[in-house]
C-alpha cells in the first residue's frame, strides 16, 4: 500500500515539476536564455494568488492576478534585462548572473512585502480522503494532474498547429531563418516568455495551497526546472514534461529504498546519471531530428 | 565626475546610516538569521535584544550609549563563521549573541580562542552546554524538553509509540538520541524515525511513512518555516496522530497555523505575571513596543543583552577593563542576576535553568498543561 501511496505522491510532484520545468524549457530552448527567474515567476504568481484569494476576492480573480502578474514579470524582463544585454554583449553568462540577481531581489521584495515566514493558502481541497484502504489522495492531486494533461496538450496543439507555435520551434532551431521569413525572432521570443511564465502559474496556486509558501521557495523551483529540462534533452518539451513526471516519481519512490533525507539527492544522481549516459536527454535526439 | 561623487556620496551615506554601532561606546555582536527560511526568527530575537539596548541606555547603565552589531548568520553555521570572525577581528566585541545549535557549535570555539563570550538564546541542542568557559545559555536546552514531553505524552495522554521526524543537523540528532534515551524510561517506543534534509519542503512521502508506522503521535525536530510545511502536509496527507515538538515552534506564524490546533509543545517557564520590577517593565514595554505578548525568545535575548549591562556596568564600577575574560570571571564571581522571570543562578557549565512547561496549542495560543522543574 505504502508503494501505492508514494506513487500517487509522486505523479502529483511530478506533474507540478513537469509544469514548471515545461515553461523553463520553452523560454529556454527558443530562445537560449537561461532564464533562472523563473523561480521568481513562480513565487510572484504564488503570492499574487496568496493575497488576492487570501484577501476574499475569490479564486477566478486571485488566477487572473497571478496569471497577469506571471506573464507581465516575464515580459518585462525580457524587455529590459535580457534585450539590452543582449543588444550590448550578447554573453550567457552575463545574461545569466542578471537572470540570477533579479531572482534574489524579487525574493527579498516579496519577503519584505509578505514577510519571510510560511504561509499557505487554506482551502479543504489540500485535504485528503482515503480511497482505498492506507492510500489517501487529496483532490488537489486529481486538480493537479488534470490541469497539467490539459494545460501540456495545449502546449502540444499550439506548438504543433498554429503559426506561432511553429514560429517558436523554428527559432530554437535558426533565429536567422526566422529571420529571412520575415518575422521578428524579438517578438516570438516574447511570446515564448508569455507562455512559458504563465505555464508556472497552475503549479504556483496548487503549490500555495499543498506545501505552503516562503520567499525562497523559488530556488527549488528552479532547481528541478534546469533538472527536467536537462534531463528531458535541452529544447525538448515532451521530454522535459517526462522528465519531470519521472524526477517527481523519482524522490517519492526512493522513499521506499533509501531514507527521507537522500531523497533530493535521487533527482541528481539521475540528472548525473544522463549527463554521463545519456546528454542529449530522454528525448533530446529526437527533437534535434 | 559629479555623478561619480554623487553616487560615492550616497555610498557612504548609506554606510553611515547602516553602522550605528560603530558611534557606540559599549558594543556587542549578534549572529542572527536575518535572511532566508529562518529570518523569521531574526525579527523575533532582535525585538528581545533592541529592547534591552533602549533600557540599558534609558538608564545609563553604562558609561557610555550601548549598541548592538547585527550579523546575518542565515539560520547556517558558514555565513555565521564568516560574521563571528568580522565581530571579532573588525567590530572587535567583547560579547556576542548567538543563536541555532548550528550556529553555535560553529562559532563556539571562535570565541574560546579569541576569549569573547557568546550567548546562546534560541539554540537548544543539548551539546550546547559543553562548549566551554566562553559559551553561555540562557535558555533551558532540549534535552530537558524531550524529558518533560516524553512523560506527558506516554503517561499522561497515553500515546505509546511515536514515531519522529528530524532535521539533518545537530539539533535534530540530539533530539533524536534523547528521545531514543527517554522513551523506553517511560515505557514507550520510539518506533521509527525519519531524517529530513534542512531545504526539503515535499513531506507527502514522508508522512505516507509516518502513517504506515501506525505511531499514536509524532515528534517534529525542525525548525523556521520547515517545520510548518511538515506539520501541515502530515494533516493534509492524512496523518491524525497527535504532533509534538519543542520550543522551535514557539513563534507567531507556527502558533497561527490551523494544521497547529491541539498540538503539544514545550517551552521554558517564563511567569509574565511577576510583580518584580525587571519582568514588569519587560513585559509592559515589550508589549507598547510591539503591540503583541512577548514570547520566551524574547525573553531570552532580553535577558542575554541585559546581563551583559550587568556584567560590564559592574565591571565599570571596578574600573575595570571590559573583556571577554573580564566578564567571564564577574560573571563566575555574581552569584544571582535579576533578570525577566526572576532571580536566575548560572550553572558550573554555563547554562541557567528554567522549569519546562508541556503547553497545547488551542486557537493559536500555547496554554500550559503541566509544568516539570528540573532543579
Amino acid at each position: 500500500m505504502l508503494a501505492i501511496q508514494l506513487a500517487i505522491t509522486g505523479l502529483q510532484t511530478g506533474a507540478l515539476y513537469a509544469l514548471t520545468a515545461v515553461g523553463f524549457s520553452l523560454i529556454f530552448g527558443s530562445t537560449r536564455i537561461f532564464h533562472f527567474a523563473h523561480g521568481a515567476t513562480f513565487v510572484i504568481a504564488a503570492y499574487l494568488f496568496y493575497w488576492v484569494y487570501g484577501t476574499g476576492w475569490g479564486l477566478v480573480p486571485g488566477v487572473l492576478a497571478a496569471t497577469l502578474g506571471a506573464v507581465l514579470f516575464g515580459l518585462v524582463l525580457d524587455r529590459l534585462v535580457y534585450v539590452p544585454i543582449q543588444r550590448h554583449e550578447g554573453s550567457f553568462f552575463t545574461v545569466f548572473v542578471a537572470s540570477f540577481g533579479v531572482g534574489i531581489a524579487v525574493q527579498n521584495v516579496i519577503g519584505m512585502i509578505f514577510g519571510r515566514g510560511f504561509t499557505s493558502v487554506s482551502t479543504p481541497l489540500s485535504r485528503s480522503a482515503e480511497i482505498i484502504p492506507g492510500v489517501y489522495v487529496s483532490p488537489l492531486a486529481w486538480i493537479a494532474m488534470l490541469c497539467t494533461a490539459l494545460l501540456l496538450g495545449a502546449l502540444h496543439f499550439f506548438l504543433r498547429r498554429t503559426h506561432t507555435g511553429t514560429a517558436l520551434r523554428a527559432l530554437a532551431d535558426d533565429p536567422e531563418l526566422v529571420r529571412t521569413f520575415g518575422l521578428n525572432p524579438r517578438r516570438i521570443a516574447a511570446t515564448a516568455f508569455v507562455v512559458g511564465s504563465a505555464l508556472v502559474v497552475p503549479a504556483a496556486i496548487i503549490t500555495s495551497a499543498t506545501t505552503g509558501l516562503n520567499p525562497t521557495i523559488g530556488h527549488h523551483v528552479m532547481l528541478i526546472s534546469l533538472a527536467a529540462t536537462i534531463v528531458g534533452g535541452i529544447g525538448s518539451i515532451s521530454g522535459t514534461m517526462l522528465a519531470g513526471l519521472l524526477l517527481g516519481l523519482a524522490e517519492s519512490l526512493a522513499l521506499l529504498v533509501v531514507d527521507s533525507q537522500w531523497t533530493e539527492a535521487v533527482t541528481f544522481a539521475i540528472l548525473f546519471a544522463f549527463i554521463i549516459i545519456r546528454p542529449s536527454g530522454l528525448l533530446g535526439r529526437i527533437a534535434a531530428h | 565626475m559629479t555623478k561619480v561623487f554623487t553616487i560615492m556620496g550616497a555610498l557612504a551615506a548609506c554606510v553611515c546610516y547602516t553602522m550605528p554601532a560603530a558611534a557606540a561606546d559599549h558594543t556587542v555582536g549578534a549572529l542572527f538569521p536575518l535572511s532566508g527560511p529562518n529570518a523569521v526568527y531574526g525579527d523575533v530575537f532582535m525585538a528581545g535584544s533592541d529592547l534591552a539596548v533602549e533600557h540599558i541606555n534609558a538608564d545609563h547603565m553604562l558609561s557610555g550609549p550601548m549598541a548592538i552589531a547585527y550579523e546575518d548568520s542565515q539560520g547556517l553555521p558558514q555565513p555565521a563563521v564568516v560574521g563571528m570572525t568580522k565581530l571579532v577581528n573588525v567590530t572587535g566585541v567583547p560579547y556576542t549573541l548567538s543563536a541555532f545549535t548550528g550556529v553555535s557549535k560553529a562559532i563556539s570555539t571562535l570565541a574560546m580562542r579569541n576569549s569573547v563570550i557568546a550567548v546562546n538564546g534560541g539554540g537548544v541542542g543539548p551539546d550546547l552546554a559543553d562548549l566551554g568557559d566562553y559559551f553561555w545559555n540562557v535558555i533551558p536546552l532540549a534535552n530537558l524538553e524531550v524529558r518533560a514531553a516524553v512523560p506527558y505524552l506516554v503517561d499522561t495522554l497515553g500515546l505509546k509509540k511515536i514515531a519522529l521526524i528530524y532535521v539533518d543537523d545537530p539539533l535534530g540528532q540530539a533530539l533524536k538520541d534523547e528521545l531514543e534515551t527517554e522513551m523506553p524510561k517511560a515505557g514507550g517506543e520510539l518506533v521509527d524515525s525519519f531524517s529530513v534534509p534542512t531545504s526539503a519542503q515535499q513531506f507527502s512521502g514522508v508522512a505516507a511513512q509516518v502513517r504506515a508506522t501506525g505511531a499514536d503521535a509524532v515528534y517534529v525536530a525542525s525548525y523556521g518555516n520547515q517545520q510548518l510545511q511538515i506539520v501541515k502536509q502530515l494533516r493534509d496527507n492524512g496523518v491524525d496522530a497527535q504532533i509534538a515538538t519543542y520550543s522551535g515552534y514557539a513563534v507567531p506564524d507556527a502558533l497561527a497555523l490551523p494544521e497547529s490546533e491541539g498540538m503539544i509543545i514545550t517551552g521554558q517557564s517564563v511567569d509574565f505575571s511577576r510583580e518584580d520590577p525587571v519582568t514588569k517593565r519587560f513585559v509592559h514595554d515589550f508589549k507598547a513596543k510591539y503591540d503583541r505578548d512577548p514570547t520566551a525568545y524574547n525573553v531570552n535575548y532580553y535577558n542575554a543583552t541585559l546581563l551583559y549591562g550587568i556584567l560590564a556596568a559592574a565591571l565599570e564600577a571596578d574600573g575595570t577593563a571590559i573583556t571577554g575574560e573580564a566578564l567571564l570571571a564577574k560573571r563566575r564571581a555574581t552569584k544571582s542576576f535579576d533578570l525577566v522571570g526572576g532571580t536566575v543562578s548560572f550553572q558550573d557549565n554555563g547554562t541557567l535553568l528554567f522549569p519546562i512547561e508541556v503547553k497545547q496549542i488551542k486557537g493559536g495560543r500555547a496554554e500550559a498543561v503541566t509544568s516539570v522543574s528540573f532543579n
